[in-house]
């Protein structure tokens, strides 16, 4: 074995040491993303998915507050959005759902129009997305402040853009990676950008539904990630030209 | 025509061009750098002097926390997300190779980064693929090309001006840098860089910037960013006139050493 390779194998050794203790905010974990290759095929009989994020909590759920908008605008106050969860049925918004261990699946298509993430009031609007790798992503200041732009990915080239009013940013993200946005100026916000390598995913509505179609028929591990609560994994079987229900629920502990 | 007037004529039109030959390379940069001849592979001279001189601070496996990381601040660099302060690529860009040679050579003022100028050229070139070697990043991309530096403007009192009301009003670096270039404005305090430690923004009035202390370096630290700090680029905010009169803006907040410790 040559010192490269030798060097190499300490340096991620050293790197998964570095991820475990820094966790999630400087480098995002890469288990949540699917493997690498993927063959684009036509999907006849393809099966759908279509479930529910529950987030169970016993008491009213934190970062809900009905009181919000009573109050005076105020460009230093911002609210929390980490975790938002339906007061009707407990459905969790903002998780990602992905399969994450196919292989041949329906085309890639990126959309055209750019996704925009826009800073409004000191937060970043919406405050998560998930793409498809090659997206190209805007980013716009909707303040008549300075903010800043940061990630501190590591596959995908980082940046640090400093941004005044209607200032409008474009940026490429080809590897699948978990992304965190931060202002360095308004602390108390971020976003999150998750790339993935495949079609297969979406992200739950308000009230935690979410829909994945034209699965091949086979046995899927589903994969849901949420900032704050983390991934919760389940297989599933996805029978052709038929609607599959599933469930995950994530309690508190 | 006449011959004698087509001679002339000849003679005259060469003279012009030999002239504006002469007046072209007068005119243009002269800054073409004796090649540096960076190794592509990693070599035991590389693997020595980083041993012996980078990783009592920079540690073993670049993860900036050799022994005598505990006391420093700000702490030495960690190389295994590939993020270098001082570059002239564009914002969150690895660094060109002559980037990494000239921190080593220069040193970082204000920290305990010292000039390696006494180690031989080979020595400090040897090092670089061994930095490299430390980040998967090198893998994954390669740097961008160098933003360029535009036309330098003259430090006229007009200009300072506009400079002035770029650092207060346009891009409010007043907001970390303070009014008077400090270092102490309203959001300095909870500034941290990439890996968690506590940075301070600097303050213009030492006069020893990091990055340099040539009006082009201070050009390319705002117009770059500084990856791995909060310190962005502004890259896509400036025209190249502008950033000329906010470099001479910020080099006028330098104030003479014992004002500083009144």
């Amino acid at each position: 074995m040559n010192y490269a390779k030798l060097n190499l194998m300490k340096q991620l050794f050293l790197l998964s040491i570095v991820a475990g203790f820094f966790g999630w905010n400087f480098i995002a974990p890469t288990d949540v993303l699917a493997e690498k290759g993927y063959t684009e095929i036509e999907v006849a009989d393809g099966g759908t998915v279509i479930g529910n994020v529950k987030y169970m909590s016993g008491s009213e759920a934190p970062g809900l507050n009905l009181y919000r908008d009573w109050e005076l605008s105020d460009a230093s106050k911002t609210s929390s959005e980490k975790l938002i969860v339906s007061k009707i049925n407990n459905g969790l918004k903002n998780a990602i759902v992905s399969l994450t261990d196919i292989s041949r699946g329906k085309k890639k298509v990126t959309s055209v129009i750019h996704p925009l993430i826009d800073q409004q009031n000191n937060i970043f609007i919406p405050r998560v997305l998930a793409i498809l790798e090659g997206t190209t992503v805007d980013f716009l200041n909707g303040d008549e402040v300075m903010h800043n732009v940061h990630t501190r990915s590591l596959k995908n080239q980082p940046f640090n853009l400093g941004t005044t009013y209607k200032q409008r940013i474009s940026k490429k993200f080809d590897y699948p990676e978990i992304i965190q946005l931060t202002c360095d100026l308004h602390k108390n916000t971020n976003a999150w950008i998750v790339v993935l390598a495949h079609p297969y995913f979406d992200m739950t509505d308000r009230n935690g539904y979410f829909e994945i179609c034209d699965i091949p028929p086979g046995t899927y591990k589903f994969r849901v990630w949420h900032e704050e609560l983390g991934n919760l994994e389940k297989e599933v079987t996805v029978n052709p030209k038929e609607i599959t229900t599933i469930e995950f629920e994530y309690s508190q502990n | 025509m006449k011959p004698k007037v087509l001679l002339d004529k000849v003679s005259l039109w060469s003279a012009t061009a030999v002239v504006s030959v002469a007046l072209m390379l007068s005119i243009a940069p002269t800054n073409v750098k004796a090649e540096l001849k960076v190794p592509t592979e990693i070599t035991e001279l590389g693997k020595d002097t980083y041993k012996k001189y980078c990783s009592p601070c920079h540690g073993e496996e670049g993860g900036g926390n050799g022994p005598l990381a505990r006391s420093m601040l700000p702490k030495p660099r960690d190389f295994t997300r590939g993020a270098y302060k001082f570059r002239t690529t564009p914002s969150g860009s690895l660094p060109t190779d002559e980037d990494i040679y000239r921190t080593i050579s220069f040193g970082v003022p204000n920290s305990t980064m010292i000039p390696w100028d006494i180690l031989t050229e080979e020595q400090r070139l040897s090092v670089i693929p061994v930095l490299k070697s430390f980040s998967e990043a090198f893998e994954f991309r390669k740097p961008d090309p160098p933003v360029e530096v535009g036309l330098r403007v003259r430090p006229t009192e007009k200009c300072i001006a506009q400079g002035k009301k770029i650092y207060e009003e346009k891009l409010e670096c007043w907001k970390c840098h303070g009014i008077e270039g400090r270092g102490d404005g309203p959001s300095a305090a909870e500034q941290e860089d990439d890996f968690g430690f506590p940075i301070k923004p600097f303050d213009f009035t030492t006069g020893k910037f990091k990055g340099g202390n040539s009006p082009q370096d201070v050009y390319l630290r705002f117009t770059t960013g500084l990856n791995g700090t909060p310190m962005p680029s502004f890259a896509k905010e400036l025209t190249d006139e502008e950033r000329w009169c906010l470099t001479y803006y910020v080099m006028s907040l330098i104030k003479p050493e014992d004002d500083n410790h009144k």
